[in-house]
């Protein structure tokens, strides 16, 4: 045996669930899961790894879209395996009969429990919606696929 | 099968459908388009994420 100098594994998964705070944080009113929420974006916003919470500007706009997004189904504790700690939600984000006649290409996932403050941003090929169906569907929950990773 | 449309709802006979598939690097989009002759009634859409973000833990030493 060695000692090896290491980010430990457990402190990965101990960041997304709010365990450590190395800095001054939030009181937090309960033990509960954050609530969060999923809002798209037209081609011509800015939304990138800048973006601190959720913002109405460059949000679609459509019949059938609520300003705000979708709420994101999150059942599925952070893990950790190996090295790597991760987290996927546990369902698609999904609008039904939505008309988005504009093209969008961004998903803005954000915490609506603190602040609506932005979580992370997923980019697709731009895509338009007429009276149909749109969703989002997540990867395999796993440490080389998962929606959130950290290693 | 009834299916809703730009045009109210149409029985699926009288549709024809499209499927464009695009990939990237971590993502995967199936967009169905309906089309009443040639007009396009209905487009609906699947984003499959392939892979999320990893984001890098970096240490630094003493």
């Amino acid at each position: 045996m060695a000692n090896v100098q290491a980010v430990c594994n457990s402190f990965k998964s101990e960041l997304l669930t709010g365990i450590h705070a190395l800095g001054t944080t939030v009181v937090r009113a309960t033990n509960a899961v954050d609530s969060l929420k999923a809002a798209l974006y037209y081609t011509t916003a800015s939304i990138d790894s800048s973006a601190t919470v959720y913002t109405t500007t460059g949000e679609v706009v459509g019949a059938n879209y609520t300003a705000g997004g979708a709420i994101v189904s999150n059942s599925n504790p952070p893990i950790n395996s190996g090295s790597t700690a991760y987290w996927t939600p546990s369902g698609a984000f999904s609008w039904s009969t939505v008309t988005i006649s504009t093209a969008f290409d961004c998903v803005l996932i954000y915490n609506t429990t603190q602040g609506n403050r932005a979580i992370a941003t997923y980019t697709f090929t731009p895509v338009t919606v007429s009276v149909g169906n749109f969703s989002i569907n997540m990867p395999t929950n796993n440490a080389s696929t998962g929606l959130l990773r950290l290693s | 099968m009834d299916v809703f449309t730009t045009k109210g709802i149409l029985d699926r006979s009288q549709l024809t459908v499209k499927d464009i598939v695009t990939e990237e690097d971590s993502v995967r989009v199936i967009a169905t388009e309906w089309y009443l002759g040639d007009e396009m009634v209905r487009r609906d859409v699947n984003v499959n994420i392939l892979c999320g973000q990893s984001l890098g833990a970096e240490q630094g030493s003493v």
